[in-house]
């Protein structure tokens, strides 16, 4: 986010339909020191409380944003920024899901000769999601949070023209606790947090060889610490081998990588240039998520004694060019990534409950490619962009899909976007987005049969199927009023998904109601369009 | 920002007017594969194997049912039992008993290819009572049961209830084990039922209680968590993990079994 304005107060806002914002900012001492607050709140569900059916829901979204920065000196200079979040979906009492981040950040700024600037950074971030369930008799609330510190230093030094040298180190102390219920109902076997450090060292340099190459290299070599506090139980397959208990603030396994990078820039003439890239990127928190959407429920574990970082090498090759003076823009790239150590978890694990959630994990490994397009008109009445993306991403884990190679369930084929703006004169503009992708990759029933009474799907491959086509155009038209003077304000009318498309959220099996001997196929589409007012404003 | 005004917009209108219809998929091939249904349970035998196979997703439920099978069970005291064919692809026990704590070893062979399976059957918890459950929802109340029994102390212990409102069976899986509240008095609700089938005043609700093993949990919570496919679906489908080595699909779940009924009044 920007700083704020250190010569006067600026009041920016916008009233909308199903969201407003408000923002603040200006000088604390005039051309030294100036702030920034805004706020955002969203408030669909006052217009659920007017019906009688849905007055209980309770669906809200808010933040605040709050950033000052104080100049000491010529040579120092001190940044602060806050971010505070919430998410609320609810049903009256009986059921709510809330989650939301907190950070904190101090940059201090210095200049330590023309050529050495450093800056010190203390970030501290919070993300928690608390699940509450009333129901009658039973209370209870599933709480999960991941807590970072994390003190940076960054230089940059400009060596001479054709050297920019950025080193520096990175200290963040992660906690992450895992879900951990409390009320009537509580996890059998205590569940704590789990710590661990990671640290990182970091050298590049931008190095201009000539006129046409450009040269940018460098190394990261990240260290990870399984921290006390915890069990931490070593796997073999199915069987646990040993337990090691580390005590609090004492350190266990340290995993250590190097992070190489590379990537080449040659300028072929004015207009064109070419690009070679390589890079190895290490990850020591992992995702495991428990449905096929991404939800505030999905748990995040760190490196351990079974689990070890996750690596990705990418390479990439690309070329762009300029076209009419500028006017026009083209960029293309072809990549290849290969991951290893992915995890993912055993079929019928419930990652909220389980005692040990490292004794249900299954470990491979991933790789993606593609073919990158982007082209931009940068100026004139008409500007705007189209993008395309036909890429794989695939992953192969023992003991899912019979170990071959699956859909990741993100792989989409064909990504396409188009956004264009027409600006038709001072007081009137019209914009449009369109966007079409592949379905998500997902898993349909190939056949059935009958147990209990029941109907039981048979699947064959997974994520072997694909979510129809989605696609969506949506139009936007805004009124600038310019002429009063100082105070500023538009109007915003916008129409989501002007024709209407019935996008897929959700395809379901079930016994046809009017036939059970027949299954029916259900496609759950959300809704088709969705009008919107806003009114912004500044002064 | 505006892509979380629109996943608002979309928790909006899912509440309001999420819309269905009926679509119909290109027929997929399917490998057809033998289903075997065997339970034994703490009641006095008979007990039954089904032996089926199963069909492509579009076809009619009618699934062919296999009479040419051979089944055998036998236990770890050493009692054998050749089933014996009764109608429908429906094989019978003649000798084995259902023993808390028993090993039962299950071996099926259709058309020369050897099934084999193996179960042993918890011991007992009680079910020493029904409870309703009322909590209200957007003014209007809601039922659901709450099976009263007291998890033992040893962790480990896995539970399915079969729900039947007026004798209608209620599809949804109600599969717990101690994972959650080890040697507690159970205060978790079974489900209140679906759009379809929910618990209303002057119903009867029977609920059947089986203790069941680790691997007949599996089975039933791996069902539990399939909801469709997409982003709104739940975790990628597949067929359940079942104790059958052999490549058949299925369950063997050597469990015990109580039913009690509550009828619902007028508050």
């Amino acid at each position: 986010m920007k700083d704020g304005n250190n010569k006067n107060y600026v009041v920016n806002g916008g009233l909308g339909l199903i969201s407003s914002r408000l923002s603040i900012e200006g000088p604390i001492q005039q051309d030294k020191s100036s702030f920034i607050l805004s706020g955002r709140r969203t408030y669909a569900d006052i217009f659920l409380k007017a019906s009688d059916k849905f007055k209980d829901n309770i669906l809200y979204f808010y933040d605040f944003n709050a950033k000052a920065n104080y100049k000491i000196d010529d040579k120092n200079r001190i940044y602060f920024s806050g971010y505070f979040g919430r998410d609320e979906l609810g049903l009256g009492s009986s059921f709510g899901i809330n989650w939301g981040n907190k950070t904190g950040t101090i940059r201090w700024n210095r200049v330590i000769s023309t050529k050495l600037f450093l800056n010190t950074s203390f970030i501290y971030s919070d993300y928690n999601y608390d699940v509450g369930l009333k129901n009658g008799e039973t209370k209870f609330n599933v709480n999960s949070n991941i807590k970072d510190a994390n003190i940076k230093q960054d230089y940059t030094f400009y060596f001479n023209p054709k050297n920019t040298i950025r080193f520096g180190f990175n200290s963040i102390l992660h906690t992450i606790t895992p879900s951990i219920f409390s009320g009537t109902v509580n996890n059998s076997i205590n569940k704590v947090g789990r710590s661990g450090l990671e640290n990182a060292v970091y050298f590049n340099n931008n190095f201009k060889a000539n006129q046409q190459l450009t040269l940018d290299y460098g190394f990261r070599v990240s260290a990870y610490s399984i921290m006390g506090g915890d069990v931490y139980n070593v796997y073999n397959g199915n069987e646990k081998t040993s337990s090691i208990l580390l005590d609090k603030n004492s350190f266990g396994k340290t995993y250590i990588n190097l992070e190489p990078r590379i990537t080449g820039n040659y300028r072929i003439n004015d207009f064109s240039s070419f690009k070679l890239a390589y890079a190895r990127n290490v990850q020591h928190l992992h995702l495991l998520s428990n449905a096929t959407a991404s939800s505030p429920s999905d748990q995040w574990i760190g490196d351990s004694y079974n689990i070890t970082p996750e690596l990705a090498d990418q390479v990439s090759v690309g070329y762009s060019r300029n076209f009419k003076n500028n006017t026009y823009e083209l960029g293309t790239e072809l990549y290849y990534k290969r991951m290893q150590n992915q995890l993912d978890y055993k079929d019928g694990t419930n990652i909220n409950t389980i005692a040990d959630v490292e004794s249900a994990l299954l470990y491979g490994i991933g790789r993606a490619y593609g073919f990158e397009l982007l082209a931009k008109k940068k100026m004139g009445v008409l500007s705007g962009w189209i993008s395309y993306t036909l890429s794989k991403t695939e992953r192969k884990i023992e003991g899912i899909n019979g170990g071959n190679w699956y859909n990741a369930k993100q792989d989409r084929t064909h990504d396409i976007s188009i956004v264009t703006i027409l600006e038709l004169n001072s007081k009137w503009s019209v914009s449009g987005v369109f966007v079409y992708n592949t379905g998500n990759a997902v898993t349909f029933p190939t056949g059935k049969y009958s147990l209990g009474g029941q109907t039981i799907y048979q699947y064959a491959n997974r994520n072997g199927n694909r979510m129809p086509t989605y696609h969506r155009l949506d139009l936007s038209v805004t009124y600038e009023n310019t002429n009063k003077q100082k105070h500023e304000s538009s109007w915003n009318f916008s129409l989501y998904n002007v024709y209407g498309r019935e996008n897929a959220y959700r395809i379901s099996f079930q016994d046809d109601p009017l036939d059970s001997s027949k299954t029916q196929i259900i496609q759950t589409a959300l809704f088709r369009w969705v009008p919107s007012i806003t009114y912004n404003f500044k002064f | 920002m505006q892509s979380k005004i629109f996943l608002y917009s979309f928790f909006l209108v899912l509440s309001f007017s999420s819309c269905d219809k009926v679509i119909t998929l290109p027929t997929a091939d399917n490998e057809v594969k033998v289903v075997i249904e065997a339970n034994i349970t703490d009641q006095s035998g008979p007990y039954f194997v089904k032996l089926s196979r199963s069909i492509n997703l579009n076809e009619t439920n009618i699934y062919p049912t296999i009479e040419n099978g051979t089944v055998v069970i036998s236990d770890n005291t050493g009692i054998k039992d050749t089933l014996k064919y009764a109608s429908g692809g429906i094989y019978k026990t003649k000798l084995i008993r259902g023993v808390y704590g028993r090993t039962y070893f299950l071996e099926v062979t259709v058309d020369g290819k050897k099934y084999t399976a193996q179960s042993t059957m918890p011991n007992k918890v009680n079910l020493d009572s029904l409870r309703i459950n009322i909590f209200p929802i957007n003014g209007k109340n809601q039922y659901s049961i709450i099976p009263g029994f007291t998890d033992p102390i040893e962790i480990g212990n896995c539970y399915r209830f079969i729900q039947k409102i007026n004798d209608t069976l209620d599809k949804n899986y109600n599969i717990f084990n101690d994972n959650l509240n080890n040697g507690k008095v159970n205060q978790r609700p079974l489900n209140n039922g679906n759009k379809d089938l929910t618990i209303k005043v002057l119903d009867f609700v029977s609920i059947e209680m089986q203790c069941i093993s680790a691997s007949a949990h599996l089975y039933y919570y791996s069902l539990s968590q399939q909801s469709g496919a997409g982003p709104g679906g739940g975790t990628a489908p597949t067929n359940p993990p079942n104790n059958i080595v052999g490549g058949a699909l299925g369950l063997f779940s050597a469990h015990t079994t109580q039913t009690k009924v509550i009828f619902i009044p007028i508050y």
